[in-house]
């Protein structure tokens, strides 16, 4: 469980295509804030609204449901840039393109395609934001 | 694995009838089988399995009251179902050249114009804000629409007359444009709207359940256009399907079958009730409209293939005892099945063949009328042209290599899906009720209980995949390190140059129309919309036919209804 010397890291959830299924977001939420992470729900954010509440909520990371084009999650990470959040680590899932990955991967984003398990996505979340201390499983 | 600790696992049921004493050393296996939905599994099933009602439902033959055993007297030896999948992309051009594919080469029998989502759900012109900032993904879930003109380009040199459509408008703010739409382009063409066949959707579980929209009229709005849609194919197309209620959507969101079952009843009775308070169709002919259905076959294959059959069982029950309809025509259910995408996996997508051919064999043997295999690239694209005809084969193949055709109800009298399929009448009875004491299918999509049932079930499913209690080849077990065969994911035209030439049609659209004639057909609808007794469908038809765009139509919609809050923060 999280470290109890650090309070708790904040992530922001959002979902960058105009498309509402919140399955995927429902679940993964659920299993952060049941290993300890504070979840800030965002909901269909535009872009530049996924880097303004990054920005404004001061989070530790950043997952984004994707549902599209790798093209529109590159212009949240721009738009993260421009506003000065560039440094906070952003992980990615959804129906990502297999031929897209790589331009994310290229850009420090990690990238959890459907199927992955949520104990690897938590692990990455405890990583990316230093909470992975003594206890880190390496799956 | 903390994972483990927090996540809750699945609550056992152990079977409650007091005469079968379970030796305890099979207590575990017995504790740990059941069905998806939680229906407990047994080793054997026997004649003392099947409930009384429905070996009495067994003797009636297809085609008649309760429909157990099928919808028709002689099912596939007099028609087979039709092969019907979703398919578009791309701009009105691009809709109407894999249409074209579809029914002149590949052998599809019906045509589903898939719209985009971003534009057509929200009822958002291009230039939208929303829409610039993901303009790049437009036009990747389907086929983008600026106005009536585009739906003239997406059905050019389609025999409208002779095929059997749904045009789209799955979700019902953008069915009031996209059916308008389509009606119109044929009345264009000198068809009389009473011999256009197909089907609407307008459907309340995907976007007040499964994936709400941003901006959306609310429930009680969404309905009253439905009933207008009703009432306007009843005096005038009865080839049209007006609505459908979509169990699938349901079902993917979440809701187990039995849940699936109750809620579909629920969405029926809503229907029956509203348009008998209104007077002005007969519910008895309303009954038979609203009779084509859509559900979701799993790869819990044999519960559902029995969920189909109680289906059948449960509307024909529900029309002849809450309704009092004796007339077995207007009880009959007639069934399309789409295969669940969520099964699609995105490791190994050919693997996918196989879970789409299995599919869709159980959605025949429990004897629906169309169906939609999903693509084996459904986890990462809509499909592919090769995906697309992949799924077209499958159908092919099993209409035309097995014999399945040949008899009616193959699974009729099997102990085992006889069980199943009283049991799924039971629990979908059950929830019903839960449904209609909480104050009825509109209530329980607006207060999140059916929102919080899928929720639960999800949580469920995902736990029995971590641990590996529920095991799917390729992700979670039998997984291999590097993939020895790659698909990629359909992707359409590149980058954003499918908005960009919808921006020029869009911004062509309105130089070139007669300015004052769109203003004055929303200036209608508004007035229109402002006023339930007064059916909407014609001011569609008008502003549609005047070249207002779907933004300005949804913009009307937005300002006189407002936006529905759907009970989720996510």
């Amino acid at each position: 469980m999280s470290d109890y010397s650090q309070p708790p890291a904040r992530v922001l959830i959002a979902k960058s295509s105009l498309d509402g299924h919140w399955r995927g977001v429902a679940v993964v939420s659920r299993a952060l804030r049941e290993a300890g992470f504070e979840v800030i729900l965002g909901g269909m954010l535009r872009p530049s609204e996924i880097a303004g509440v990054a920005a404004a909520e001061d989070v530790d990371l950043v997952g984004i449901n994707v549902g599209g084009r790798v093209e529109v999650v590159e212009r949240a990470l721009d738009e993260m840039e421009s506003v000065g959040v560039g440094d906070i680590p952003v992980f990615v899932g959804g129906t990502v393109p297999p031929q897209g990955i790589s331009r994310l991967t290229s850009r420090g984003v990690e990238v959890f395609p459907p199927g992955s398990s949520l104990g690897s996505i938590v692990n990455a979340a405890r990583r990316l934001t230093g909470r992975d201390s003594a206890v880190g499983d390496g799956s | 694995m903390c994972l483990l600790e927090t996540l809750p696992l699945p609550v056992v049921k152990v079977s409650e009838k007091p005469d079968e004493p379970i030796a305890s050393s099979t207590l575990m296996i017995e504790q740990q089988s059941e069905t998806t939905s939680g229906i407990p599994l047994k080793l054997l099933y026997g004649p003392d399995d099947v409930p009384s009602g429905i070996t009495e439902a067994l003797g009636m033959p297809p085609g008649r009251a309760p429909y157990l055993r099928g919808a028709y007297p002689r099912m596939y030896r007099d028609r087979a179902w039709r092969i019907f999948q979703l398919s578009g992309y791309g701009n009105p051009e691009d809709m109407n050249e894999r249409l074209k594919f579809l029914l002149f080469e590949a052998g599809e029998t019906g045509i589903i114009i898939k719209h985009d989502r971003m534009t057509d759900d929200h009822l958002y012109d291009v230039d939208h804000p929303e829409i610039v900032e993901r303009r790049e993904d437009v036009g990747l879930t389907g086929t983008v629409t600026v106005g009536l003109r585009d739906y003239e380009t997406i059905l050019s040199d389609l025999p409208l007359e002779s095929i059997y459509a749904k045009p789209g408008g799955g979700v019902p703010q953008s069915a009031v444009y996209t059916l308008p739409s389509y009606w119109s382009v044929a009345s264009r063409r000198g068809i009389p709207l009473e011999k256009l066949a197909g089907t609407g959707q307008s459907d309340f579980f995907l976007t007040y359940l499964g994936c709400p929209t941003k901006e959306q009229i609310p429930p009680e709005a969404a309905i009253r256009f439905n009933l207008d849609l009703i009432e306007w194919c009843s005096e005038r197309m009865p080839r049209w399907v007006p609505v459908s209620i979509a169990g699938y959507n349901a079902a993917d969101s979440g809701l187990s079958a039995h849940q699936e079952l109750g809620a579909v009843m629920a969405n029926a009775v809503q229907y029956l009730d509203m348009i008998a308070a209104r007077g002005t169709v007969d519910v008895e002919r309303l009954a038979h409209r609203i009779g084509g259905v859509n559900f979701r076959v799993s790869m819990e294959v044999f519960e559902d293939a029995a969920k189909l059959r109680a289906a059948r069982k449960m509307w024909s029950d529900l029309l002849g005892q809450r309704y009092g309809i004796t007339n077995e025509k207007a009880r009959q259910m007639r069934i399309h099945v789409v295969t669940a995408g969520s099964a699609m996996t995105y490791q190994e997508p050919l693997n996918n063949i196989v879970r789409g051919t299995l599919m869709a064999l159980f959605s025949v043997l429990g004897g629906t009328q169309s169906l939609g295999v999903s693509g084996y690239d459904e986890a990462m694209s809509i499909p592919s042209d090769h995906a697309h005809l992949m799924s077209i084969r499958i159908q092919q193949i099993l209409q035309n290599e097995i014999n399945l055709r040949e008899v009616a109800d193959p699974l009729g009298g099997s102990y085992y899906v006889e069980s199943l399929t009283g049991e799924l009448e039971m629990r979908g009875w059950e929830f019903f009720e839960q449904i209609q004491s909480r104050g009825g299918f509109l209530a329980v999509l607006d207060d999140g209980f059916l929102l919080e049932c899928a929720e639960e079930n999800n949580q469920r499913i995902v736990a029995g995949m971590e641990t590996g209690e529920r095991a799917i080849v390729g992700v979670n077990t039998h997984t291999i390190d590097d993939p020895i065969f790659e698909v990629e994911a359909f992707e359409g035209r590149s980058g954003a140059q499918t908005w960009e030439m919808a921006m020029e049609r869009l911004s062509d659209l309105r130089r070139t129309r007669h300015r004052r004639g769109a203003m004055e057909s929303l200036h209608h609808l508004r007035e229109v919309c402002l006023d339930e007794s007064v059916n909407a469908i014609p001011a569609f038809m008008e502003a549609v036919m005047a070249d207002a765009s779907i933004g300005e139509i949804g913009d009307v919609l937005r300002e006189t209804f407002g936006d529905w809050q759907a009970p989720i923060s996510v």
